[in-house]
């Protein structure tokens, strides 16, 4: 490092990383990146190697091939010093059910050797679990086991996050919470990469993805180029003159719409088109009742990299429309 | 936009183990865990009560268990009582212990799927794995040495701190009863951690905690079948529950260390055997999806039970391999002296006075009831005891014949029928009935 030049190391750098399951590959030569204060939504179908990915970012599981370095520090596949500033957890969050909450996470500092009986106090009122912490997790629903999991994460003051669904089993309001949480770890500088099947979530969250298909990566890159490189995205459509409204949508490039048996419309819009065609529809005095987007940027281009299905663009607009609106 | 720079190997890297610190943590967070079981809590209980409820059910009857070395003793000595229970901890007693402890120690992770809360903290597996053994270590000895505690002060609080007779028929006094008695329970220890480090193996390679628990009693069980059907010194040398029974050659006039010092040789291979390849196990193991809803899988039990019953056979064809100690010559000669022994001090306990040095003449003479002359089993001995006698011209010859059941490690159970040597309690000079020492003579020699 130069004298005076600021070098910021990656949180999560890994390189060629394989992982085989007897004659399966479950994990085929992943490169991933997480910067300090980036938030990394990685996705994926079912079985395409996301959560084998953060096992062996953990240390849990034993590479085949390549290598792991987490801020800095080579994973040796043992833990330890490496996962000193790094929180998170796989899959849903495991506690010894015959302690209690705070007896959990007193356990986890000492293993850390670091936070207090104070920073417990602070980890469980961080996710509203101060009332409930003296209750033996036997007892505890899966979503304050979820918010444990989440007060075990922060008890460390974590540089890096790795999140496997964090919001299973949360309600709404906790939902919510652990996206505010996020961004606002993210502002500090914490760098977080999170696993997710609720594609919803990681859009409010997230500003760079890494999908993964079949144990490899297929798309990386950040919120606007995924927008502007994914297709169409697709909404339900609810106007005072529907016959005029499909008139003109096929009058419209980058606008297709369609007419499900149930005579309801759904459009597939690329980015930037919407806008002409709203004009369009105010111009013919065709009033907009309802307009919901249905599928977003993040969600066709996630089906489009991880599944066998047709683009929106090339479905009949019967089929669009039935697809659209079934939710894809 | 954040440079890359090369990745810094971790201390972890290059050593698995995070420091002492980093043990020392982990250690007392297993700790925690530990005093937090319903299970941890009762084996203490047990341990402290155990013996008392022991001593109890004996005082308020008039059997004895005679079959432990120094059972017969029971309402004589408070020793005799610590000494019994030591014999039954370490055919059942420890090994259980070590199960429970050791057993579930690692298994238990697997059932609540912490493994990976655990493994993602600042403690590397190694310092897991060695806090856990510590763990296991500690609790183990901490046991072992709470039942010794509380089994002596048992015995000498409902039978008294009085003089029993070893191993050689010689009254051995208080002070030096209660020296040999802990070195006797600290010599366990040995084998108590051997048995602590098979659950911990069965534990990791299982990952299932009933089998774990299980593992060390297989093994005691395993060790009573050898015993029971194998007359080779070797094999039995070679399994845990021997190293038990080491503490018998201090109790004897004549001391001998040989199968102590083997037995605990073997016990400290046991524990290298057992600790190494478990965390070879642990050290290679893939954590992947978690098994709390899928419950424990059967398939490996099996397959170490498959081994393991493999592994009983082999032993079982090669228990009678190898030379036998259990010979008529050594027998005869530790019978005939402690005989002896034994005589002149009931003769002492009855109030007739026994010159210094004083020695009776016994020839005796033992021979084993089977095929073979020579092997644990059913012994028959006969004792020719020439007696002097106020009237007779010079000594007067009779014959005592005692059943002896002689075990692989030379020890032995005498017992004869009542009409030379008396019923199993008698009065002494001072009019309390005590135990006859003729009636049930325990003893043992060298086999090596």
């Amino acid at each position: 490092m130069g004298a005076g030049r600021l070098t910021i190391v990656d949180a999560v750098r890994t390189s060629g990383l394989v992982k085989r399951f007897g004659t399966r590959t479950a994990v085929d030569g992943v490169e991933l990146t997480v910067s300090p204060g980036q938030v990394r939504g990685l996705l994926g179908p079912n079985g395409a190697g996301k959560t084998t990915l953060l096992r062996m970012l953990f240390g849990l599981i034993h590479p085949d091939a390549g290598t792991v370095a987490l801020l800095g520090r080579a994973l040796d596949g043992l833990g330890g010093e490496a996962l000193r500033e790094v929180g998170g957890f796989v899959e849903e969050p495991a506690f010894y059910p015959y302690l209690s909450g705070r007896a959990n996470l007193s356990l986890l500092a000492r293993l850390d050797a670091g936070p207090t009986a104070a920073a417990v106090q602070d980890a469980l009122a961080r996710v509203e679990l101060e009332r409930r912490g003296d209750d033996r997790v036997a007892g505890y629903s899966t979503g304050m086991r979820q918010r444990l999991g989440l007060a075990a994460a922060l008890l460390r003051s974590p540089r890096l996050l790795l999140l496997d669904e964090p919001t299973s089993g949360l309600d709404p309001a906790g939902t919510r919470a652990v996206a505010s949480l996020v961004r606002e770890l993210a502002a500090e500088g914490v760098a977080v990469l999170l696993s997710s099947h609720q594609i919803g979530e990681l859009e409010r969250v997230c500003d760079t993805y890494t999908v993964m298909r079949e144990g490899r990566v297929v798309w990386d890159g950040s919120a606007g180029e995924l927008i502007a490189q994914a297709p169409a995205s697709a909404y339900a459509l609810a106007t005072s003159d529907d016959e005029l409204a499909l008139q003109i949508a096929a009058d419209h490039a980058g606008v297709r719409a369609g007419r499900s048996r149930r005579g309801e419309l759904a459009l597939s819009v690329r980015e930037g088109c919407l806008d002409e065609f709203v004009f369009a529809l105010g111009d013919a005095r065709v009033a907009i009742r309802r307009l919901d987007l249905l599928v977003s940027p993040l969600e066709t281009m996630f089906f489009a990299l991880t599944s066998e299905r047709a683009a929106l663009e090339e479905l009949e607009p019967e089929e669009l429309a039935e697809t659209v609106l079934a939710g894809l | 936009m954040s440079t890359i720079a090369p990745a810094v190997p971790a201390p972890a890297a290059s050593w698995p183990l995070g420091g002492e610190d980093a043990i020392w943590n982990a250690l007392r967070a297993e700790l925690q865990k530990l005093s937090a079981q319903l299970t941890s809590r009762l084996l203490v209980v047990v341990c402290i009560a155990g013996p008392f409820a022991f001593a109890a059910v004996l005082k308020v009857q008039s059997g004895t268990p005679s079959d432990a070395l120094f059972g017969v003793w029971v309402h004589s000595s408070g020793f005799a009582i610590s000494l019994v229970i030591l014999s039954f901890a370490g055919s059942w007693g420890l090994p259980l212990i070590a199960g429970l402890l050791g057993g579930d120690l690692f298994a238990s992770e697997d059932r609540h799927g912490t493994w990976k809360t655990i493994l993602t903290r600042s403690c590397t597996r190694a310092d897991l794995y060695a806090a856990k053994l510590l763990a296991a270590g500690t609790l183990t000895v901490a046991l072992t040495l709470l039942l010794a505690l509380s089994s002596l002060i048992a015995g000498v609080v409902f039978v008294g701190a009085h003089s029993l007779v070893d191993l050689s028929g010689v009254l051995t006094p208080p002070g030096k009863l209660l020296a040999l008695t802990l070195l006797s329970w600290l010599l366990c220890l040995l084998p108590a951690l051997a048995y602590t480090s098979v659950a911990i193996l069965f534990s990791i390679a299982t990952r299932n905690g009933i089998v774990g628990v299980l593992g060390p009693l297989l093994v005691a069980l395993l060790t009573q079948l050898l015993d029971l059907i194998g007359k080779g010194v070797a094999v039995h040398l070679l399994l845990i529950g021997s190293a038990f029974e080491g503490w018998h050659g201090l109790f004897i006039t004549h001391r001998f260390y040989g199968p102590l010092v083997i037995s605990s040789l073997v016990s400290v291979a046991w524990i290298a055997a057992c600790v190494t390849a478990s965390w070879r196990i642990l050290r290679r193991r893939d954590f992947l999806a978690s098994t709390v809803s899928r419950g424990p899988d059967w398939r490996t039990p099996v397959r170490v039970v498959a081994i393991a019953t493999a592994l009983v056979a082999v032993l079982a064809l090669l228990a009678n391999t190898g030379p036998t100690g259990d010979t008529a010559y050594r027998l005869s000669a530790a019978i005939g002296e402690e005989f002896n022994n034994v005589t002149l001090l009931q003769q002492q306990l009855i109030g007739r006075r026994v010159p210094a040095g004083a020695k009776l003449d016994i020839l005796p003479n033992c021979n084993r009831r089977a095929a073979k002359a020579v092997g644990p089993g059913d012994w028959n001995c006969t004792l020719y005891v020439y007696l002097p006698q106020a009237q007779s011209v010079p000594f007067q010859q009779t014959s005592v014949e005692y059943d002896v059941s002689v075990e692989y490690d030379g020890c032995y159970k005498a017992q004869s029928p009542p009409a030379f040597i008396g019923g199993p309690t008698m009065l002494d000079a001072h009019g309390n009935t005590g135990t006859n020492p003729l009636y049930i003579v325990y003893g043992c020699f060298n086999t090596l």
